[in-house]
């Protein structure tokens, strides 16, 4: 009788210290590192996604948190610098980040990825669109919530064509950075798809050079003049050649990149028309989609502001995937969770399913608003998935 | 008194008493960073030593010569990309960078020998350029210096397929812990201290005062500077190679304006003119650097956390460099060189001060 | 095939002019001054910047910008006019008989301040400011395009150009620049009040650099914190192989670089294009080595023994 009931006793006790163990453990918050730029010149490119990010972690947690736990978020500045960036990543590690955020661009967010790949943990870019925040670059612990940058001017090249039987291009890439290149080479392989499709020529220039009146000239001269000019670039040179072409009476249709998103360049082209990019959804509130204008109306509701680009989006979502997969591994140990992400089962998010695979981190199809601007207002006009398939040959630019 | 032609250790020590010095000061800095066991400040400290790598070559060339080279960053690239070229990416490197001969295709080179090959391909590369633009004088070879940074950083950024252009390169083996950093910030000084002491340099300081003087005592003006320069590359180049082992990445853009201005900055508000102003001057502006950013940071003062705006670290970085330059000159360490006084009294005997003719 | 040749001429002239307006207000101050700014840059950047006030949104208030232009020319010229002065004031003059490289590093420390100021006050994003549309409309002679833009900028240089050069020839003034700039101790020894006279050098430069920023602005549409940075360096360069100490030489210096970029971008077989700027520094080593003081030296400038 007695033994019996020492024994319920030991075995209540157990239990109840088991319990209290799996409470505490419970109250243990999941914490996202990001090691992003809050200060210096390119912090006004990380801080969409960091606000949206936030949103994100804001909405999880008052749905009770992942696996009943908080999300909980901790920063460390990278100072626009990359040196400090691999700083930043540590501090986080330290701090005792589950995972690590790292700038929406490859270059800026590569030493900071390092950091984290090489203490085991994962590392999400909130947007870089490089397939080396992946395996084939910074690890295999590396992941990106963006789309190759290929797929821009893949979309743009087939939406053209389909839609608006566009089938002569110019391309215009400013050689500044990498991203510029990967479009505009993303555009030339998915036209070698398209019957009929001819690029009639191409120029190059470099964003910051005061003036692109050669470049011009070679356009205007053209004849006959091509079905559309493919500019990719970014501002401020982007603005300036727009303004340029417009200013010498090129009346040609305009295609470019989600970089030249944004209302702050449109004064340097007064009622600029016919000029069409791929976004990674609106920021004006007419996406297609309604999960994505929900969130815009969450964002302005709580920053008094729109996202200041499409890449906000991206925040939001690299949110969603590391939270969804954390939740499908059941844990947040590292194996478990990428496993998770490379699952062919695919993440839904709020602008469609993503999937990784082990060899890539980054998306290769995407489904791409078609913003267009006429007379100075944009306005959602059409949707676009790309067909084109893109290797690895081909997301490194060097497929022929 | 004939004094007997013996070797004596104090006078080894005296001579060589500046180099020592600064080397001890910095050992203990590195020995001191061992012990913490803080990865933030070792990779702060580390940065440091790059740097002196970097600042001591640009010395050997701008503080003997007194030309002012705008170009020497353009050294940097060329060690960093070289190598990438030896010792990056093994699976990925095929693909990247094409172009490269097979040999280097398929090799791997250990990290410390990567780094000696890419100082001399930069010094090999110092020495074509020099061939061309050494004949120039002050303002025009400043220029040149400048055009050739510009040449490398378009070539590099353009030649896809040698290395990989715009893009970023990952997989550099992390093989620079502090100990390799420091092993070389010594080999950079002591080179330089030998350097500055023997015939060749001693030559070029006379030019730098007075050419014509110079000119009519013998001196070709052309091969001290181009011996010169050629050094001087090596050292950049290394520090070059010792930042892709750092960083694990590298890019082109790294290597132009910013790190062009840094560098020189820190050896103008160190002193231009000796060998301890290039150290005192990485330290100095280093230690400024991490003081501001942590004041950015905040610290804790009780509850509260107090913390500066940001920006504070970049305006307050470039007041506190015009404050020192106002108010020192000739930089920190004016024209003298740390220990000087030390080897005095060590060998009274050498008449040879280290103390050069001060600017009025 | 001949207008293509005559439309790269015209189109080369229009960039040369751009670079030879910045290069006037860059050679007034080093070419005869010896005084290296290289936060010129930064003026130009802040002239434009001027322009606007920051607000709380993405967008800024395009304030000064919306005034007619003769008011908006003074602002701006005026708000540049004080940041040289306050820079004369604190940085140059304290710094005076320092060595051109301390000098140097402290332009260069000023400027990166002037850069981070705007970074902090306006962030980081390119800013639109669609200044004077009207003057992108462009004049078409037999086939031959030259921008309205492009007309003015010639225009501009060649004046002022030719008044600073009878400024410095015919006026007081300008003898005593020369003197400052040569021997600045024997200059105030003589009674040259030096102090002013650089002072006023300076002054003139802070209103040339507010003529460049609002014309690059006109061509290009968007200003971000490092736009005038290109075009110092640039300038830089031109005044030296133009030939230091002389402002016809800065001009020259200027359209050449003009012309070797214009050309360049249009003869240059596709896959080369984008060395572009490699070629233009591989030419300006080229004069520098045959010519080192430059392709319009003044008589006094060669050192003499």
């Amino acid at each position: 009788m007695k033994n019996r009931f020492i024994g319920t006793c030991i075995v209540a006790a157990v239990g109840a210290i088991a319990l209290s163990g799996i409470v505490l453990a419970e109250e243990k918050p999941i914490v996202i590192g990001f090691a992003i730029a809050q200060s210096g010149w390119f912090a006004i490119n990380d801080e969409g996604g960091i606000k949206a990010a936030n949103l994100a972690i804001d909405e999880l947690n008052a749905a009770g948190g992942i696996l009943g736990r908080k999300i909980e978020a901790i920063y460390a500045d990278t100072k626009s610098d990359r040196a400090q960036g691999a700083k930043a990543a540590l501090e986080v590690l330290e701090k005792g980040a589950d995972v690590v955020f790292v700038d929406l661009d490859y270059d800026m967010g590569a030493p900071a990825a390092l950091e984290a790949s090489k203490a085991g943990k994962i590392s999400f870019s909130i947007g870089a669109e490089d397939v080396k925040m992946g395996a084939q670059g910074v690890g295999p612990l590396a992941f990106t919530s963006g789309p190759a940058a290929q797929l821009e001017g893949a979309a743009m090249a087939e939406w053209g064509y389909e839609k608006k039987g566009f089938k002569t291009a110019y391309i215009l890439t400013d050689t500044l950075i990498e991203y510029n290149k990967s479009v505009c080479y993303g555009y030339e392989f998915a036209a070698k798809n398209l019957a009929g499709a001819k690029i009639v020529g191409r120029d190059t220039f470099k964003n910051g050079d005061p003036s692109i009146v050669s470049q011009v000239t070679r356009i205007k001269n053209l004849n006959p003049a091509p079905d559309v000019i493919m500019l990719c670039t970014f501002t401020p040179g982007g603005g300036a050649a727009v303004r340029q072409i417009r200013a010498a009476g090129i009346k040609t249709p305009i295609f470019a990149s989600i970089a030249m998103d944004g209302n702050h360049w449109m004064d340097a082209v007064p009622n600029l028309s016919d000029f069409y990019y791929p976004v990674h959804g609106s920021i004006y509130g007419d996406d297609p989609r309604t999960a994505v204008n929900d969130v815009v109306k969450k964002y302005k509701a709580k920053y008094s502001a729109e996202p200041p680009f499409s890449h906000a989006f991206l925040g939001y979502i690299a949110t969603t995937l590391y939270a969804k997969a954390v939740e499908r591994a059941n844990s947040t140990d590292t194996k478990k969770v990428v496993a998770a992400l490379e699952s062919p089962d695919g993440i839904p998010t709020i602008v469609g399913p993503y999937a990784f695979s082990h060899d890539l981190h980054i998306q290769d199809k995407f489904s791409f608003p078609i913003m267009s601007i006429q007379d100075g207002k944009h306005a959602v006009m059409d949707s676009w998935t790309t067909k084109t398939p893109f290797g690895i040959k081909e997301l490194l630019r060097k497929g022929e | 008194m004939m004094m007997a032609r013996r070797f004596s250790i104090a006078e080894c020590l005296a001579r060589n008493a500046s180099p020592i010095v600064l080397c001890g000061a910095i050992a203990l800095i590195v020995i001191g960073t061992a012990l913490a066991n803080n990865a933030a400040l070792d990779r702060t400290v580390i940065e440091a030593l790059i740097r002196i790598v970097y600042v001591v070559g640009l010395y050997i060339f701008v503080g003997n010569s007194g030309v002012i080279s705008f170009g020497h960053t353009a050294f940097m690239a060329i060690g960093a990309y070289a190598t990438a070229w030896q010792d990056c990416c093994r699976t990925t490197k095929p693909l990247l960078m094409p172009a490269l001969p097979k040999v280097l295709l398929e090799a791997t080179v250990p990290p410390p020998l990567a780094t000696i090959v890419s100082g001399v391909v930069a010094s090999l590369f110092a020495a074509v350029v020099g061939v061309a633009i050494i004949r120039l004088s002050g303002i025009s070879a400043s220029i040149a210096t400048f055009a050739v940074l510009a040449i490398v950083n378009v070539i590099f950024s353009n030649w896809d397929s040698l290395t990989a252009g715009t893009s970023t390169l990952v997989g550099i083996p992390n093989y620079t812990d502090h100990w390799f950093a420091l092993l070389w910030a010594v080999i950079a000084i002591f080179a330089a201290h030998f350097y500055q002491t023997s015939r060749f340099g001693l030559s070029l300081r006379v030019s730098r005062e007075d050419e014509v003087a110079a000119k009519a005592s013998g001196v070709s003006i052309f091969s001290q500077r181009l011996i010169a320069f050629v050094i001087s590359a090596f050292f950049v180049g290394v520090s070059g190679a010792l930042y892709a082992h750092f960083l694990g990445t590298i890019s082109v853009d790294a290597f132009y304006i910013d790190i062009t201005l840094l560098t020189l900055a820190m050896l103008v508000v160190g002193g231009m003119n000796s060998l301890s102003g290039a150290v005192v001057g990485v330290g100095a502006i280093s230690l400024l650097i991490e003081v501001l950013r942590q004041s950015e940071h905040g610290f804790a003062l009780g509850s509260l956390t107090v913390s500066a705006p940001h920006g504070t670290q970049e305006i307050g970085l470039g007041v506190a460099m015009l404050i020192m330059l106002i108010f020192r000159r000739n930089g920190i360490a004016g024209n003298q060189e740390i220990g000087w006084r030390l080897s005095r009294f060590l060998a009274p005997q050498l008449q040879r001060s280290s103390k050069v003719t001060e600017d009025y | 095939m001949m207008i293509s040749a005559l439309q790269i001429l015209v189109d080369a002239i229009s960039l040369g002019s751009l670079y030879a307006l910045a290069t006037l207000g860059v050679g007034l101050v080093f070419g005869v001054l010896r005084l290296a700014n290289f936060a010129y840059g930064d003026f130009i950047t802040v002239a434009s910047y001027a322009l606007i006030i920051p607000t709380a949104g993405a967008t800024v208030e395009i304030v000064i910008g919306r005034w007619p232009w003769p008011f908006l020319v003074i602002a701006v010229a005026g708000v540049v006019v004080i940041l040289s002065l306050a820079s004369e004031y604190f940085v140059f003059r304290p710094l005076r008989t320092a060595k051109p490289a301390v000098l140097m590093v402290g332009s260069f420390a000023l400027g990166y301040i002037i850069q981070n100021i705007i970074i902090v006050v306006y962030d980081g994003r390119p800013k639109a400011v669609g200044l004077w549309p009207e003057l992108g409309e462009a004049i078409v002679l037999s086939g031959l395009r030259m921008p309205r833009l492009e007309l003015l900028i010639i225009v501009v240089t060649l004046v002022l150009l030719g008044a600073l050069v009878l400024f410095l020839k015919a006026s007081p003034f300008g003898v005593q620049m020369r003197a400052a700039s040569e021997d600045f101790r024997m200059a105030r020894m003589l009674g040259v009040r030096a102090n002013t006279v650089i002072g006023t050098s300076l002054v003139i430069s802070g209103f040339l650099a507010a003529v460049v920023s609002l014309l690059f602005l006109a061509q290009v549409g968007v200003m971000s914190f490092n736009m005038g940075v290109p075009l110092m360096l640039f300038a830089f360069v031109a005044t030296v192989i133009g030939g230091m100490g002389s402002l016809t030489g800065a001009v020259v210096g200027g359209y050449i670089v003009g012309f070797a970029s214009i050309l360049l971008q249009a003869l240059l077989p596709e896959h080369l294009r984008t060395f572009r700027d490699a070629f233009v520094f591989v030419v300006v080593i080229v004069i520098l080595v045959v010519r080192p003081q430059g392709l319009l030296v003044p008589r006094a400038a060669r050192e003499r023994v």
